[in-house]
């Protein structure tokens, strides 16, 4: 049996450039939901986001979002210590959802008044999400299978399942795989038109919580095989054991009401890793803060995993939810968390919902020696992804 | 507002906003249950009831607070010219 | 055939496709492909009438019509439970672009108030995927693939190796793009030629051997192998270089050999590069040998629905024995197509794209007994 492990890990997120960056936020509990500097919020119910606070490297004649995925995706390359000749045979799996819409609005917002005749050549170029997979492995020279998966809020984690999914069937020995996207006027405005965002921000599993707050970024992961990673003298940071992949085909916004959906996704990561529901620790929640998601996802966790002993947390109270880097910022945060024995918290979780039968970490990260985790990503439309990683052997 | 003329610019914003047959939303009349199962409504769930909602406030300046339970306003097309009448007669 | 331990045996047992050369399963697939007739472009009005019946379209978008429409075809082509587990692997290189600058319109139109809560599901291109799920009630894995040139190819591909890896029992495979007028226009300013794109959508229902059996289902066809990768090219370029291990790979995986294929479904599609690129490829990958080969992009408008179409016409060719070989020796005159008989073999089902993405799939007739 092939094994697929983590040897490469590269982000860019809401509290800057850097994994390092990103896990030492995560572990002292900040918060990166601010004012947005990047649209205009005039009028809007909703005016935070987290967005990326630094300039992001790269080409300007690049759109916002393959540079983010660029600069994850180069770190994530550079961290798994690839020769050059290896990087051929690499695949390329991507989830995103907004593509490089960004810059398009801006385009379509200042013509739309003559009618937005005259395109934007590069702005339109790069608009549809297969741009950053294009781009990625174009310019770091990578030929290996290549796709880009749209499945809207779990695009990320998608896009690790069907990587590891390359690996242990042995198609391929390497894959660079992640989540991408940035903030768009389209996505802020409708979230915002569906009362879905929070005015301050989100507050996942508590009591008082009133929906999202929006974020972006990218996280990219070098996935390998553990015999080709053995081989190669490479370091492990944990093995993506197993996942889950199912629909609710209930509703196009509302997930099932009953979390049917995402507790088969759960139960299917952990038969597939041959575990028992006992073995996890620790649960990487979905958790958008929405009233709906955390009520389902609770109810979901409970039915599989029972009332008590695993921890649940929800790494969107610091940065919001990415959309399409989600799934994988957060499985990342999923494999930090193994790896540093600490767990990051639920931060603004003052009065935990009562309905919501787990310890979420509130406030404070938690120091915990864990063996087995899962991350949850559970996207519009009822698409849900559950990953399921293994503590590296040392 | 009368209300008559409130359920004729509903039925214009079923069509219009909620993508119904203008044969559909001729058919309908005050009584026409909204929501969906019931018999007989014209089945809008949570999603058609955002969209109402939008169009609500930009045709009629009605605003809707979601602290309220809307739900009885929302069953009928009569309850929601009601509501709508009430509100727009600064009641 | 020697397959890798544990994987499974993947068939084609049914087939829909709305598009402008017809609309209909695998019947009105055989039959279209035994006369073929050059068509371009939009769908006729009046071209969904009839096939939405029992489905509340109310709010779907013209793009998630054509996925349902054609995914019911398939469904109701390859018969069985309604309710076994199924999934859904959509491919598409537009997605809902219309439904999308709709939602812009509202906001730069009226504001906030303009903001269509209906519409905005309908920016993220799953809701195609989405919207077949909801419609056949499908549980199992959701995809969507988003590539230029070959997504139809892609999710194929992605949705066999998820069966033969046994992460799924039966998917509803293919693709679906919608031409919308004011895109197609803005491709032409960039200079991007639309004249041999059409719109549609199709899709295959790919089931495992035992399941296709144990249920007595008809099978039109094996999907032996899938193998993708990439050739190095600019986003959106033509590449130089010929050389890629795809087809070695796929064929590899069903331990045959290039002398085995008897016959090639390419994506060639009236861009001149593109195409000379492909051929290129393709020579460099079977030299010495040269199996007839069959074009459907030179005589039907380009749509990711059509990757899906040309794995189902291999799996045609298999039982009938018939090919629809397309002259390609005189570059802008409309294509010659001549009905030739092939002889036994595997067919190749083979798409390049402009940026590099190289899919291989080998398709087989029905396995006997």
């Amino acid at each position: 049996m092939i094994r697929a492990v983590v040897t490469g890990l590269g982000a860019v997120t809401p509290f800057g450039l850097g994994v390092k960056t990103y896990w030492n936020g995560l572990a002292a509990g900040l918060c990166a939901i601010r004012p947005v500097t990047l649209l205009d919020t005039q009028g809007l119910r909703c005016r935070l986001a987290a967005e990326v606070p630094e300039v992001i490297p790269g080409s300007r004649r690049r759109s916002r979002a393959d540079r983010l995925a660029l600069a994850a995706a180069v770190e994530a390359l550079e961290d798994a210590h690839l020769e050059r000749a290896e990087r051929a045979e690499v695949a390329v799996v991507v989830g995103a959802v907004g593509g490089g819409m960004f810059e398009a609005e801006e385009w379509y917002w200042r013509e739309a008044g003559r009618g937005a005749v005259e395109p934007d050549r590069r702005a339109l170029g790069a608009v549809l999400p297969w741009s950053h997979a294009e781009v990625v492995a174009n310019a770091l020279g990578l030929y290996g299978p290549r796709e880009t998966l749209t499945t809207a809020c779990s695009s990320g984690a998608a896009a690790l399942a069907v990587a590891s999914e390359l690996v242990t069937t042995g198609m391929v020995d390497l894959v660079l795989a992640g989540g991408v996207d940035a903030i768009t006027r389209i996505c802020y405005l409708g979230f915002n038109a569906l009362k879905l965002l929070d005015p301050e921000p989100c507050r996942p599993f508590d009591r008082e919580r009133r929906g999202m707050s929006i974020g972006e970024g990218a996280g990219f992961f070098v996935l390998e095989s553990a015999e080709h990673a053995a081989a190669r003298g490479a370091r492990v940071y944990a093995e993506l054991a197993g996942y889950g992949m199912t629909s609710d085909a209930y509703h196009v916004t509302s997930p099932d009401p009953e979390g049917r959906g995402m507790a088969r996704a759960m139960v299917e990561a952990l038969t597939r890793s041959g575990l028992n529901a006992a073995d996890v620790g620790y649960a990487n929640a979905h958790g958008t803060a929405t009233p709906q998601n955390d009520r389902m996802e609770g109810l979901a966790l409970r039915a599989v995993f029972g009332a008590e002993g695993l921890l649940v947390s929800s790494t969107k109270s610091m940065i919001g939810h990415t959309m399409a880097a989600a799934g994988s910022l957060e499985a990342m945060a999923t494999v930090l968390a193994l790896v540093h024995d600490v767990i990051p918290p639920t931060v603004h979780l003052d009065s935990p919902d009562p309905e919501v039968a787990f310890d979420c970490v509130p406030h404070r990260a938690r120091h915990a020696a864990i063996e087995h985790a899962i991350s949850n990503s559970f996207g519009f439309g009822g698409q849900n992804v559950t990953l399921l990683f293994r503590r590296a052997c040392t | 507002m009368q209300a008559k003329e409130v359920l004729d610019e509903l039925k214009a914003i079923l069509v219009s906003r909620l993508k119904f047959d203008p044969r559909r939303a001729a058919e309908m009349t005050a009584d026409t249950p909204l929501p969906k199962g019931i018999d007989g409504a014209i089945g809008l769930d949570s999603l058609d009831f955002i969209e109402l909602s939008i169009a609500i406030e930009e045709r009629f300046g009605v605003v809707l607070d979601e602290s309220e339970d809307l739900a009885p306003h929302f069953a009928s097309l009569d309850a929601l010219c009601r509501f709508i009448v009430d509100r727009t007669n600064g009641g | 055939m020697s397959l890798p331990e544990g994987r499974r045996r993947v068939v084609i047992t049914g087939v829909g496709a709305i598009g402008a050369p017809f609309s209909g399963d695998s019947a009105a697939l055989g039959a279209s492909l035994a006369n073929p007739q050059p068509c371009f472009g939009t769908l006729a009005p009046g071209a969904l009438a009839g096939v939405m019946d029992g489905v509340d379209a109310r709010r779907l978008s013209r793009v998630c019509r054509l996925a349902v429409a054609a995914a019911r075809l398939a469904a109701t082509d390859a018969g069985g439970e309604a309710d076994a587990p199924l999934g859904v692997v959509v491919g598409t290189e537009l997605g809902d672009l219309h439904s999308t600058r709709d939602f812009a319109d509202g906001y730069l139109a009226r504001g906030q108030a303009g903001l269509s809560a209906l519409l905005f599901p309908n920016t993220v291109m799953n809701t195609m995927a989405a919207a077949t799920s909801i419609a056949l009630q499908a549980r199992g894995l959701s995809l969507t693939i988003n590539a230029p040139g070959i997504p139809g190819e892609l999710a194929v591909a992605r949705a066999a190796a998820s069966i033969a890896a046994r992460r799924a029992e039966r998917l509803l495979a293919g693709g679906v793009d919608e031409l919308d007028p004011y895109v197609v226009e803005m491709l032409g300013r960039m200079g991007v030629e639309s004249g041999g794109r059409g719109e549609g959508a199709a899709f295959l229902m790919l089931e495992t051997l035992d399941g296709a059996r144990a249920r007595g289902a008809r099978i039109l066809g094996e999907i032996l192998a899938v193998a993708t990768g990439a050739l190095p090219a600019r986003p959106v370029g033509v590449g130089r270089s010929n050389r890629s291990r795809v087809v070695q790979l796929a064929l590899e995986r069903t331990g045959g050999r290039v002398q085995d294929v008897g016959w090639v479904y390419a994506s060639l599609g009236g861009d001149a590069a593109r195409d000379a690129w492909e051929r290129s490829v393709l020579e460099a990958a079977l030299a010495p040998h040269r199996p007839p080969l069959a074009a459907l992009g030179m005589l039907w408008g380009q749509h990711a629905g059509l990757g899906a179409l040309r794995i189902a016409a291999a799996a045609w060719t298999a039982r009938s024995g018939l090919l629809p070989v397309t002259s390609l020796d005189e570059p802008g005159v409309r294509p010659r197509v001549n009905i030739t008989r092939v002889s036994a073999g595997l067919g190749l089902v083979h798409g390049v794209a402009r940026g590099g993405a190289h899919a291989a799939i080998v398709v087989g007739p029905a396995p006997v007994g």
